[in-house]
């Protein structure tokens, strides 16, 4: 057990502040075999080891179709992240453990138009799915993209969500909680935005949305008041997870382990566990 | 020594009253002679209490936990529970007015082989010092007595001190079951547990254990009432008396014999300032 | 396949002990503050090898340490560099004396989550290079429940060699697989016993088997804990508990653990050390959020995961029966006593 917990040497290539509150730390492994194999799918996560201070499990950020690096997107919430924010500089080592954990279903929804509906820090395990999916972008139909974070300087990833906007396949729809000059998009709350300005086609259309916990509850809600099929809607779920291993019982949720068995779910499947979260 | 039927009747009365919410008393072990702690909120339970000399636990420890915060709530306690009472009291832990206290003039409790607890022995107060009602003869406060085990150590040599207390340390398991268990140990989050005091987070090595346990004893320092809660619950059976004991007896010797919890607004030893204090280490 | 039996008496299974330990490196039960746990010894006066003596930490220790370091790592100008710890000293080919049947059986069943997907290799080496030497228990303590749950006491393989106390006066030194039938055949004990000993071994069980206190129907406990998530028993199963973690540390199958830094100025370690789900703050995550924040919710999981959720997953219960929860904890809360009183509780819905 003890070698599976020793993490691999990465370096930090470049930091990104994305909001006032989260930073974006672009890594590569320091070994260049590794850097070779380290492959991942969109939903997984890392065990990000600030050596001495702890360790913290991120998703990854960026889709392993673009090759070199990947993108870790961290949000000031506790200890370990302030001291992360503070401490993590370009060109310093970072250890990092996995990937671990299952994936968004990429092949089951191939064929089909995809609805991302993100939140905060929530659009950082989508824009995986988001750039995996416009690299292999024939595999897949339409794509509406739904982003709500509290004010506009909250919102992650500025310069890519433009790009997204000039891209015609792309149907972008931003909000904001509150009004703000020179604010041009929606504001409202994601699920309102959702069902009053998106207003999305049912038919062969698979949900994936991330986010706060409270997002996601009516974001949920929303769902099924649209007539989406559980079985269509994924999620990720958050839970306290330790070793990504399977084995120090942190995250279980009834006989489900959601560093292996997740933290990729459907709607239908979160409905089937006990109601810890 | 049973208090039982005055126990039940007060309990009754209580509930009957509309003045209580929880009544924290002793019921039976279902499976030896041992008894365990009894939170009562229906008054149908209120025959499983009991209280004889096998109530050991000392209760105002329920205090501390979500069935009792912000309750009206009726309680037993002893000579020495009265005390970590006290200081409780005064740390602004439990308002005077939640609590309706049953306060017993203990004649000593016993231990698992059947005889007088040490602690019982050496008994500074057997009597409540603070009560709303009080069961049984006071028999008023008594000579202090330096632990007997305290003696003992002080008869050994530091090297032997060090090796013995290094087999202490290196059998804690960092359970906490002391620090749970003892009334005084109220804080939310302890020092200890904190995520920034890199020193002590997380390994159970034995070096962590020292720092563990020598912490809790310096912030029990002038509170301890050696009412022996933590050693009972040690699942390693460790001799954390002895700990205690040494500074409650350094601190009696110099701070005009101090003895925690024994008045009312006791503030324990460091926080009076007095002329007669020792001062012969300072320049 | 059959291994040896071979019966001899009180002198003859001390010879017998001594052999073991002067030949192997032998852990066994050692008194310290008036109670035992498994610790190197060299010589059989040193140590308390029969069971039943009611251990502290149960063997589990022995393979998964309280406290274990992964890695030592220093970060200085030049950059960062990880190392190896030292040797693992529990890896070594040993033997342990007077491993409790139930403590054996925790093994079996820890080896189900440390050999699942990831495979915990420090753990399956300790597990190989160990033989584990049990004493059936006599009669049963007034906590155990063992025969009660999903496995086969009588005919346990949980342990090496077996030995039997028999009614008829001998001991039956019994291998049950062949690392233990190697040790048993390497003693200069050498007597066979006699055609009776199956059915002396027998007896034994069950006058050891009526012994019991506690008995219950596990299938059925199993089945209505399932329909219990939401019942308002497991409030008050749980008033009494101080949510210590003393219950987790000495089950012989929690295994829950943290992993943590400590460094000072360039140099560190990582360890890996146990925890508990009736810590406060084991679901705590960033942010504040706690889904288990509340008292019962952590009896809830705890008692669901060692009845129901693990079965569920890995084929086995995760409890062994040994009743070492119900003697440490500081106001003797019996997990025995919780899945009874939950599992036949009326089914009313909590308010959240």
């Amino acid at each position: 057990m003890e070698q599976l917990l020793v993490p691999m040497l990465c370096t930090v290539d470049k930091v990104i502040d994305e909001t006032p509150d989260i930073r974006t730390y672009r890594m590569k492994m320091k070994d260049p075999d590794l850097l070779e194999k380290f492959t991942w799918m969109p939903g997984q996560f890392v065990e990000f080891s600030l050596l001495g201070h702890g360790e913290c499990t991120f998703c990854i950020a960026s889709s392993s179709t673009r090759k070199g690096y990947f993108d870790c997107s961290i949000k000031r919430a506790g200890i370990v992240t302030a001291d992360i924010h503070s401490n993590v500089e370009e060109g310093m080592d970072i250890g990092i453990r996995g990937p671990y954990g299952n994936w968004f279903p990429v092949d089951d929804i191939k064929g089909s138009n995809l609805l991302f509906v993100g939140g905060g820090i929530g659009l950082a395990p989508l824009r995986s799915l988001i750039q995996y999916c416009i690299d292999t972008r024939k595999d897949y139909k339409d794509f509406t993209i739904l982003y709500g974070a509290r004010t506009s300087s909250d919102m992650c990833y500025k310069e890519e969500i433009e790009e997204w906007k000039k891209d015609p396949s792309l149907k972008v729809f931003l909000t904001i909680d509150r009004p703000e000059d020179n604010w041009k998009d929606s504001v409202g709350v994601v699920p309102k935005i959702l069902e009053e300005v998106v207003k999305p086609e049912i038919k062969n259309t698979k949900v994936i949305t991330c986010g706060p916990p409270i997002m996601i509850k009516y974001t949920l809600a929303s769902l099924d008041k649209l007539g989406f099929d559980p079985k269509d809607v994924i999620t990720t779920l958050e839970m306290k997870m330790q070793c990504g291993l399977g084995k120090c019982g942190r995250c279980n949720i009834g006989s489900t382990y959601v560093c292996k068995d997740g933290p990729v779910f459907t709607y239908e499947q979160m409905k089937s566990m006990p109601d810890e979260f | 020594m049973n208090y039982t039927n005055q126990i039940q009747e007060i309990a009754t009365k209580l509930f009957a009253e509309g003045k209580i919410d929880v009544f924290v008393g002793y019921r039976q072990n279902l499976f030896d002679e041992n008894q365990v702690p009894c939170l009562v909120t229906d008054p149908a339970d209120i025959s499983k209490l009991v209280f004889t000399e096998k109530s050991v636990f000392n209760l105002s420890n329920y205090l501390k936990f979500e069935h009792t915060r912000n309750k009206r709530v009726g309680l037993v306690v002893k000579g020495c529970d009265s005390r970590a009472l006290n200081l409780m009291l005064t740390e602004s832990q439990v308002k005077r007015e939640n609590v309706y206290i049953v306060g017993i003039c203990c004649e000593g409790v016993l231990n698992e082989k059947g005889e007088k607890a040490q602690n019982c022995v050496e008994c500074v107060m057997p009597d409540a010092v603070v009560y709303d009602e009080l069961l049984g003869s006071p028999t008023g406060k008594r000579e202090y007595l330096v632990n007997a085990d305290i003696k003992e150590l002080a008869q050994k040599g530091l090297t032997e001190r060090a090796d013995y207390f290094e087999n202490v340390f290196e059998n804690c398991i960092r359970c906490n079951a002391c620090r749970h268990s003892c009334p005084l140990c109220y804080c939310a989050k302890c020092c200890i547990d904190q995520e920034t005091s890199s020193l002590f987070h997380g390994a159970n090595t034995s070096s962590s254990a020292m720092h563990a346990l020598m912490t809790w004893t310096l912030h029990l320092a002038g509170r301890c009432v050696d009412c022996r809660n933590c050693e009972k619950a040690c699942p390693s059976h460790l001799p954390l008396h002895l700990l205690h004991k040494q500074n409650e007896m350094v601190i009696y010797e110099n701070f005009q014999q101090h003895l925690a919890g024994m008045e009312k607004d006791d503030r324990g030893a460091f926080y009076k300032y007095s002329m007669s204090d020792p001062d012969d280490f300072i320049m | 396949m059959s291994f040896s039996i071979f019966e001899t008496d009180k002198a003859g299974l001390e010879k017998f002990y001594t052999e073991v330990i002067s030949k192997n490196e032998t852990y066994a039960p050692v008194e310290a503050f008036g109670k035992f746990d498994y610790k190197r010894v060299s010589s059989l006066s040193e140590c308390m090898p029969d069971s039943p003596i009611q251990t502290t930490m149960s063997v589990k220790p022995l393979f998964f340490p309280k406290s274990a370091k992964v890695m030592k790592f220093r970060e200085d100008s030049s950059g960062t560099t990880l190392s190896d710890t030292d040797q693992d000293h529990l890896a070594g080919k040993r033997v342990v004396l007077g491993v409790k049947h139930c403590d054996a059986r925790g093994l079996q069943v820890l080896d189900a989550v440390y050999k699942w997907d990831y495979i915990d290799l420090d753990y399956q080496k300790r597990r190989e290079n160990t033989i584990i030497v049990s004493t059936r228990c006599d009669k049963a303590d007034t906590n155990c429940f063992c025969t009660s749950l999903d496995y086969d006491v009588e005919n346990s393989d949980a342990h090496d060699v077996k030995i039997v106390n028999g009614l008829d006066g001998k001991i039956y030194i019994k291998a049950v697989t062949e690392k233990g039938d190697i040790l048993v055949k390497s003693s200069s004990i050498q007597h066979p016993a006699s055609a009776a000993a199956p059915e002396e071994i027998s007896k034994h069980y069950k006058s050891f088997e009526a012994s019991f206190r506690l008995k219950m129907n596990y299938t059925e406990i199993n089945e209505k804990l399932q329909k219990q998530f939401d019942s308002i028993a497991f409030e008050e199963v749980s008033k009494n508990c101080i949510s210590c973690n003393t219950c987790a540390f000495i089950c012989p199958t929690c295994h829950c653990f943290k992993i943590s830094d400590e460094k000072v100025r360039d140099n560190g370690v990582r360890y890996k050390s146990y925890d508990s789900c009736n810590n406060g703050y084991f679901t705590l995550m960033a942010g504040g959020h706690n889904p288990r924040s509340v008292k019962y919710r952590r009896w809830r999981q705890r008692s669901m995961h060692k009845f129901v959720y693990y079965k569920e997953r890995f084929g086995v219960n995760l409890c062994v029966g040994c009743g070492h929860c119900a003697i440490s904890c500081p106001v003797n809360i019996s997990i025995f006593d919780v899945v009874n009183h939950v599992a036949n509780s009326p089914a009313v819905l909590q308010n959240a």
